[in-house]
C-alpha cells in the first residue's frame, strides 16, 4: 500500500496543503495524507468576575443578548476566531486553525478584557477539541464498513448521510462520507487526529467502492447496437 | 405606544429640538409641551417611515465594527455603497444604528 500510494499521495498531501510544500513524513503519515486542522476549541480562566454589559458596550465586535445566551460573543480578525466570554471570567475560544493560533487568539481576548479595566489573568489554558478533515480521493462503501465494524459504526443514511465511527483508541469520532471525505473530531492533541486517520485508512481502502464498469460496458454495447441499427 | 428616540438625532429631529429649545427659553412654550411634541415626533417618524416610504436602499460595504447590546445593533461600515432604484453613492465611513421595531408592539 505504502509503495503504490507514494506518488499520488504526495500530490494529495500537497493539494490538501497541510505541510505546505514540504513533503509528507511517511513514517508519521504512512497513508501519505495529513488531515487538515479545521477548528480548535480552547478554554481559559481569566480569573475575575466580568461585567458583560460593560464589555459589550465598550468592546468592538461584541454581541450580548442575555435573553438568548448568558455570554458576550466577541470576534477578532487575526487569528480569525470567536470567543464566548462569561460573567464568571471563563472564556471559550473557537475557530482557530492551530493550537498556537488558538492560544494567541485567547491571549488577545484576555488583553481586550484587561484594557477595559478588568484584572484578567490567563489561567488554565486548555485545548478542548481539535477538528480535522481530509479527502482520501476514492469513494467508500459505507454499508460494508458499517457491517464489518458494527461495534464502532453508526450508519443511518435516512438521518445523516455519513457513517459515524467511534474509534476507541484513540478516542476519536470520525464522520466518513461516500465521497471519501473524512472529518475527525474529539482530539485534545493533533497526534490523536493523525493516529485515528492512520488507523482508519487501511479500513477505508478495504471498503473502497469499485467503479461500476458493468454499467459502462452496457452503455457501450447499447451504443454499438444503435449504430448497427 | 412606546417609541424610539432614534430619529431625534436626524437633521429634522435636531432642527425640531433646537426650535423647541428656543421657544421654551423665550417662554412661548412650556417644557412639558415641548417634550410632548418630541414624543409625538418619535411616533410620527416611526409611522411615516412605516406607511409612507416605499423606496428601498441596499447598503454594502466593509464591516469595520459591529455591536449588539440592549437590543440595538450598531454597525460601522467603510466604503459603503448606498444603492436605490435611481442612484448610488459611496460613503467612506458610515455608522448604522438599528432597533427592532417589533419591540415597540410588545
Amino acid at each position: 500500500m505504502g509503495c503504490n500510494n507514494t506518488g499520488p499521495s504526495d500530490l494529495m498531501a500537497d493539494a490538501q496543503g497541510l505541510e505546505g510544500s514540504q513533503p509528507v513524513d511517511l513514517s508519521k503519515h504512512p497513508s501519505g495524507i495529513v488531515p487538515t486542522l479545521q477548528n480548535i476549541v480552547s478554554t481559559v480562566n481569566l480569573d475575575c468576575k466580568l461585567d458583560l454589559k460593560a464589555i459589550a458596550l465598550q468592546a468592538r465586535n461584541a454581541e450580548y443578548n442575555p435573553k438568548r445566551f448568558a455570554a458576550v460573543i466577541m470576534r477578532i480578525r487575526e487569528p480569525k476566531t470567536t470567543a464566548l466570554i462569561f460573567a464568571s471570567g471563563k472564556m471559550v475560544c473557537t475557530g482557530a486553525k492551530s493550537e498556537q493560533q488558538s492560544k494567541l487568539a485567547a491571549r488577545k481576548y484576555a488583553r481586550i478584557i484587561q484594557k477595559l479595566g478588568f484584572p484578567a489573568k490567563f489561567k488554565d489554558f486548555k485545548i478542548q477539541n481539535i477538528v480535522g478533515s481530509c479527502d482520501v480521493k476514492f469513494p467508500i462503501r459505507l454499508e460494508g464498513l458499517a457491517y464489518a465494524h458494527g461495534a464502532f459504526s453508526s450508519y443511518e443514511p435516512e438521518l445523516f448521510p455519513g457513517l459515524i465511527y467511534r474509534m476507541k483508541q484513540p478516542k476519536i469520532v470520525l464522520l466518513i462520507f461516500v465521497s471519501g471525505k473524512i472529518v475527525l473530531t474529539g482530539a485534545k492533541v493533533r497526534e490523536e487526529t493523525y493516529t485515528a486517520f492512520e488507523n482508519i485508512y487501511p479500513v477505508l481502502t478495504e471498503f473502497r467502492k469499485v467503479q461500476q464498469w458493468y454499467g459502462f460496458i452496457d452503455i457501450l454495447i447499447y451504443l454499438s447496437f444503435l449504430k448497427f441499427k | 405606544m412606546a417609541t424610539f428616540e432614534l430619529y431625534r438625532r436626524s437633521t429634522i429631529g435636531m432642527c425640531l429640538t433646537e426650535t423647541l429649545d428656543e421657544m421654551v427659553s423665550s417662554g412661548v412654550l412650556s417644557p412639558e409641551l415641548a417634550i410632548q411634541v418630541l414624543v409625538q415626533f418619535d411616533k410620527s417618524m416611526t409611522e411615516a417611515l412605516e406607511s409612507q416610504v416605499k423606496s428601498k436602499v441596499t447598503i454594502k460595504g466593509h464591516l469595520h465594527t459591529y455591536r449588539f447590546c440592549d437590543n440595538v445593533w450598531t454597525f460601522i461600515l467603510q466604503n459603503a455603497q448606498f444603492k436605490n432604484e435611481e442612484c448610488q453613492e459611496t460613503v467612506g465611513r458610515v455608522k448604522i444604528v438599528a432597533c427592532d421595531s417589533k419591540l415597540l408592539t410588545q
